[in-house]
């Protein structure tokens, strides 16, 4: 079997330097300047996405602020400010769904979209389609946004073209190209192919992409080690794996397997410290909140730390009847977290699992449960129609971290839809 | 580095219903008039079912960062930024 004979119908749009990009779209002043948005501002804080003109510099996302600065003095470090970047997610989804109802969101600056048998398709081909695409982010969505498109006959490819030329880029890799485009690569190129995998290729002698190209499926297995081999073949000669992706324009509520949120403590804590649990109680409250908006309840709950020391504990557990409330939340987190070592905690993370649907429970015969769900219930409405964290227990009062607003790597399930953006449209004033 | 100001402003809003185009003309804080040039980016943040509006727009030498409160029609000025 050659690479897939099929007319590349799959498209790849990456937003350049998303966070970066939107802010300097937002400050007309930053354009052309070196821009870092940081999760913290200061020195230590973790450079989330680094613009353009920041990246000549050599800036680059994971370093600390002030290695940034030390490469660029002159770098403009602005915090995160997700509702612009939800916002601008929103507008590109509606503005790629004008073109297919097959469309994957990837992550808050990605998705994926699948044009076969479309329209659009009819009326002009892939690179034209992309090129529209383009000119349209500008007029609708921003002049300063610019995106990567990668086109090929399978999701993995066009990921992979999308990479391949920065900014504005526009990139297909076909049949015809595959072999050109790959003599140019690097392995470490190839998204997933890293040091773990990179080391089980080297061991199989597989050094390039061409060779890891040529190499036959039993080769692939023996240097995986399974059948991730034929997954790794499947996806370089133009297949759909079926492994690594959920499929198009499906509704991530069936999928949701879990609900979590994760803080990284400015001041570290210890575990039997009141401050970790106001935090505990914070984040306990935004998962219980997001679980109860899609439907759901949970029987399981688990809870992790990483220590100063970069060291990790973890513990869950799984009880016979499903979970409703924050105070059924925060009060099993709390007794788990009891048992955790006595060490200075860096940073925390809380879920819950085994969801099960809310409309399917059977009406407890305790009123006091029944109590329990309808204050729950009664927080929740309140916190709908004022805000978050407008009631909140006695314990958060003076607390003196806030878990801040976050946008999750890979996720972006529960984005609101963009309110009232028919009647309000952007130009330059004259 | 934006300034954070979060002080009311007076805005001057602009709007045409025939190209459905809503923009903030200009402003008028601390004695002084400011005329917007560029509109940067306008997104929208909801707090309970509380709408707010945030342009963030620019003179052409100040950057404005402007909310506007649906219910109270009032608007605040939230970051000052000039060019560095």
């Amino acid at each position: 079997m050659d690479f897939n004979p099929i007319v590349p119908t799959t498209m790849h749009v990456d937003i350049n330097s998303c966070f970066a990009t939107v802010e300097q779209q937002a400050n007309p002043l930053l354009r052309g300047k070196p821009v870092a948005v940081a999760a913290y501002v200061k020195d230590y804080g973790c450079i989330l996405a680094a613009s353009r003109e920041a990246k000549k510099l050599g800036v680059k996302t994971g370093m600390q602020v002030r290695e940034g600065r030390s490469l660029a003095p002159h770098l403009v470090v602005l915090p995160p400010d997700p509702p612009k970047y939800r916002v601008v997610n929103r507008k590109l989804l509606r503005l790629l769904q004008s073109y297919t109802a097959y469309i994957s969101v990837e992550s808050i600056d990605e998705m994926v979209m699948n044009l076969a048998n479309t329209p659009a398709l009819d009326r002009q081909d892939m690179f034209g389609i992309a090129r529209d695409i383009k000119t349209r982010i500008k007029h609708e969505i921003g002049d300063w946004i610019t995106v990567s498109c990668g086109i090929a006959t399978n999701r993995y490819l066009a990921k992979v073209a999308s990479g391949l030329q920065k900014p504005d880029g526009l990139v297909a890799i076909t049949r015809e190209n595959i072999l050109e485009t790959f003599g140019t690569m690097k392995l470490t190129d190839f998204c997933g192919i890293k040091e773990g995998n990179g080391r089980r290729l080297m061991e199989a002698g597989i050094m390039t992409p061409l060779a890891f190209y040529r190499a036959s499926v039993e080769d692939l297995k023996r240097a995986f080690h399974s059948v991730v081999g034929h997954h790794w073949w499947l996806r370089l000669h133009g297949y759909e794996d079926g492994s690594m992706y959920k499929e198009f324009s499906k509704d991530t509520k069936e999928d949701q397997k879990s609900f979590g949120q994760s803080y990284v403590l400015g001041t570290p804590y210890l575990p039997t410290d009141s401050r970790l649990w106001q935090i505990l109680t914070q984040l306990t409250m935004k998962m219980g909140r997001r679980m109860r908006a899609d439907g759901f309840a949970a029987y399981g709950v688990g809870i992790s730390l990483m220590f100063i020391d970069h060291s990790h504990w973890h513990t869950q557990e799984k009880k016979t009847f499903p979970m409703f409330s924050d105070f059924d939340f925060y009060m099993n987190m709390r007794r788990m977290l009891m048992h955790a070592p006595e060490r200075t905690v860096k940073m925390i993370a809380v879920y819950c699992y085994a969801l099960h649907p809310d409309t399917d429970r059977q009406a407890s015969l305790f009123p006091e449960e029944n109590r329990k769900r309808d204050i729950t219930c009664a927080i929740d409405a309140i916190q709908n129609r004022f805000g978050d964290f407008v009631i909140y227990p006695a314990r958060m009062a003076r607390m003196e971290q806030k878990v801040l607003d976050r946008i999750s790597f890979g996720g972006v399930q529960g984005l609101p839809d963009v309110p009232f953006i028919e009647q309000v449209k952007h130009e330059t004033a004259s | 580095m934006p300034e954070t100001i979060n002080e009311p402003v007076s805005v001057t809003l602009w709007s045409n219903h025939k190209t459905r185009k809503v923009i903030p003309y200009s402003l008028y804080w601390h004695g002084r008039q400011y005329h917007i040039t560029t509109i940067g980016l306008h997104h929208t943040v909801w707090e309970g079912r509380h709408l707010f509006h945030i342009f963030s727009v620019s003179d052409g030498s100040t950057f404005f960062k402007l909310v506007m409160d649906s219910e109270s029609l009032r608007w605040t000025l939230l970051e000052v930024d000039t060019i560095h």
